[in-house]
């Protein structure tokens, strides 16, 4: 992901033997037959599709009818969409709520579980393997409605309360909780993020933190000036990677609201309001502007994290760089 | 990357092309293998139509065995069937569509009818009721209109039902309360669902604010419309109105909180709260009261919605349509002229879908049914179906499903209290106006 990794190997001067210019074409050839099967792929299943909403987003197109049959309406459902659909925007600032605080909190989940985890004891392979069940779950459909029967009126969570004598909310039917269950559920599965960390935790240098004993500092101050150091090309990958997934989130709130972001449009996440335009209310071609423009949204907000990532991630190859 | 250095012997250079044509050909098999799908056509002579519907189990049950019927009776035709729950159905019928792939058959309701047929998805049936194709003559005038949109015939009915408040018997005999009667006002409905709360510690009823059927008739008997042709028959005072009406209920006990309120306003049958228990009365159509029967050990008990009944109408529950684009349009077509005039398959079909389309079938289906639900359901559309009064509501137009779906969010703002009845009117009347306009 460094620059360097992207620089080309340096190349002998071309022109240097005709036989070797064939024989390099050969060669070509032969590396993009072993590529064809992803190159299809990608070709087939990403790119193409991808022209052809972009295509789309200019027209009225429903899925009711032909392509060929969509008209050409210019920029009328960018226009709609930043001038006129209130519940656009409300989605994008419901989606930008979940995503501001359930990735910090997901990242610092993971992270605490993988200090924790981090040493040496009987058995602690079958913890780890615990904390990182809930993600094999993934974004699965029954979690998701194991989450909605916790958290209703009825639910386990406020039997639990009830114990203390408090009475629960209905959780996932209220509109001012709704979004705050779907964010516990995303944080609870910080497995993935968790087991990278752990990763980068074993390749701290003992050293380090030996040297800094010798010193006499304490737990915090390793923590702060070695491990997140350290670490931090780890932490810098993760915030990516959840950034971007936290974004997309769908399943969950599809499944919690019936398909209808619900209660009240509380928790009406960005895909779930492209996914009703598209497939509820059959305006493709409304969503695939829609779909466009998250698209460059979330590649902008990569690029911003990418350039800040300058200012905070040490990387230890410094030398290199 | 380090260059991939060239090997000498020549066994070996045989091994990378035998690899390198492997390599080749695995995509371009799949690929075939992708495209061969498609192509189904006569195998062994027969037809094979594809028909896809929404519903519980006893309706895939009923309608199974209506097919094998038609099957045994022109064999050679197999059908090729798929079913779902409502929820998410129509999502999968405009994939298909988008790809090409609608099936022979499917079924439609009034949501979305006009958007199938105005995009040019269903077959216009009229030219099979001019050749006699398609027997729509014992078919009651109106339910046959009910299918029209914009003169073209898109779907048969193949139920016909009406408003319905399905109320929960035992719970009410348990209490010492009196049932509910056809033709109460509003206002007297509330009372009573107050009372029920107040003595059987259940919410007498489901808050209706949310329920567009509910709502048209109640805009009906104000003299007013849901539609009128493509625009709204009704303005913000109406629905202030209404929203107002409601809130009063909720004042009054007569209801249960929003969020069981809202877990009520799901369009699956079987999450009604009369069937889940957690109100008294709900707001469905006539012909759902048998299948909300299946989720509750409790008696239900069947009225029309308050106030003046003949603001209510007979309205096509379901519809069958072809596809356009099928292969085998006439057989589709027969398919469902058989379903909706066969004798023997109304009388497998039943109630399940709404009463039989067909007068005839409808009255041997009357006579002959021992359900003991569908029997009230039927005795209480007969006894409604006398007073229906004229100028019953054509086909709603597109765009009909984004302003029901508007009504439950726009409603749900003032149930949860977050809007006055005001502003939820204002709110609604402009979400529903762009939502007819700009489709």
């Amino acid at each position: 992901m460094t620059a360097s990794t992207l620089t080309p190997a340096p190349v002998a001067p071309a022109a240097a033997q005709p036989g070797r210019r064939v024989r390099r074409r050969r060669e070509n050839l032969a590396g993009y037959v072993f590529l064809s099967p992803w190159l299809l792929g990608l070709l087939g299943i990403t790119a193409i599709p991808m022209l052809i909403s972009l295509y789309l987003s200019f027209t009225d197109y429903s899925p009711l009818i032909p392509l060929t049959e969509a008209n050409w309406i210019g920029l009328e459902n960018y226009r709609r969409m930043f001038t006129a659909d209130q519940s656009y925007w409300h989605a994008v600032q419901v989606t930008v709520t979940f995503a501001l605080v359930a990735v910090p909190l997901k990242l610092a989940a993971a992270l605490g579980v993988a200090l924790l985890l981090n040493r040496t004891m009987r058995g602690i392979s079958v913890f780890r393997g615990l904390f990182y069940l809930p993600s094999l779950l993934g974004g699965s459909v029954a979690l998701a409605i194991v989450w909605v029967s916790m958290f209703n009126r009825d639910g386990a969570f406020n039997s639990f309360l009830a114990l203390f004598g408090i009475e629960g909310l209905p959780w996932v039917n209220d509109p001012d909780w709704a979004l705050s269950t779907l964010i516990l559920l995303a944080v609870w599965q910080f497995g993935a993020p968790m087991v990278i960390f752990l990763a980068g935790l074993k390749q701290v240098p003992t050293e380090l933190y030996e040297a800094a004993s010798v010193d006499g500092a304490s737990p915090w101050r390793k923590f702060v000036h070695i491990t997140l150091p350290m670490l931090s090309p780890v932490i810098f990958f993760n915030l990516v990677l959840e950034t971007i997934n936290g974004f997309q989130g769908f399943t969950s709130a599809f499944v919690l609201s019936n398909g209808t972001g619900g209660p009240v449009d509380s928790t009406l996440m960005y895909t779930l309001n492209l996914y009703i335009a598209g497939f509820v209310d059959l305006n493709m071609g409304y969503a695939s502007a829609m779909a466009w423009v998250f698209l460059l949204v979330i590649g902008a907000i990569t690029v911003v994290l990418f350039s800040t990532g300058r200012f905070w991630v040490h990387y230890s190859d410094n030398e290199e760089r | 990357m380090e260059p991939i250095t060239r090997a000498g012997t020549p066994a070996q250079r045989t091994t990378r092309r035998r690899l390198l044509a492997a390599a080749l050909t695995v995509p371009l098999l799949l690929g075939a293998a992708a495209c061969g799908g498609d192509d189904d056509g006569g195998s062994g002579g027969g037809t094979e139509l594809s028909v896809f519907w929404w519903g519980a189990e006893k309706r895939a049950e009923l309608t199974d065995k209506a097919l094998a019927l038609y099957s045994q009776k022109h064999p050679g035709v197999t059908f090729k069937k798929t079913w779902q729950g409502n929820q998410g159905y129509f999502d999968k019928l405009a994939t298909l569509t988008a790809g090409g792939n609608a099936p022979d058959i499917f079924q439609l309701d009034d949501n979305y009818i006009s958007e199938y047929a105005a995009r040019g998805v269903t077959l216009d049936l009229t030219e099979y009721t001019g050749n006699g194709k398609l027997d729509v003559s014992k078919f009651p005038e109106s339910l046959l209109k009910y299918g029209e949109v914009d003169g073209k015939l898109a779907g048969v009915a193949l139920g016909e039902n009406t408003q319905g408040l399905v109320y929960d018997k035992t719970l009410l005999k348990k209490n010492n309360l009196p049932e509910p009667k056809t033709g109460m006002s509003w206002e007297d409905f509330i009372s009573w669902a107050a009372d029920v709360s107040k003595k059987s510690k259940l919410p007498g009823t489901q808050d209706p604010s949310a329920v567009y059927q509910a709502l048209w008739v109640f805009l009906r008997q104000n003299g007013k419309d849901l539609y009128a042709g493509k625009q709204l028959g009704f303005d913000e005072a109406d629905i202030t109105k209404w929203f107002a009406l409601w809130k009063g209920a909720r004042d009054k006990g007569a209801t249960p909180t929003p969020d069981v309120i809202h877990e009520g306003n799901a369009s699956d049958v079987s999450k009604q709260l009369v069937a889940t228990g957690k109100a008294g009365t709900s707001w469905v159509w006539a012909n759902q009261m048998p299948e909300l029967k299946k989720s509750t050990d409790n008696e239900l008990g069947l009225i029309a919605y308050p106030g003046d009944t003949s603001a209510q109408w007979a309205r096509a529950s379901m519809y069958m349509s072809a596809f356009r684009g099928s292969k085998h349009k006439d057989i589709a077509v027969d398919v469902i002229n058989f379903l909706a005039n066969d004798p023997e398959a109304g009388q497998i079909l039943g109630t399940d879908r709404g009463l039989p389309p067909n007068l005839d079938v409808r009255k041997q289906v009357a006579a002959t049914v021992e359900d003991p639900n569908m029997k009230q359901t039927i005795a209480v559309m007969d006894e409604l179906g006398k007073k229906y009064g004229p100028n019953a509501p054509t086909v709603p137009p597109q765009g009909h499903s984004k302003v029901r779906s508007e009504l439950i969010r726009v409603a749900e703002e003032v149930i949860y209290g977050r809007q006055t009845p005001e502003q939820g009117a204002a709110a609604f009347v402009a979400a529903a106006k762009a939502a007819i306009g700009a489709s």
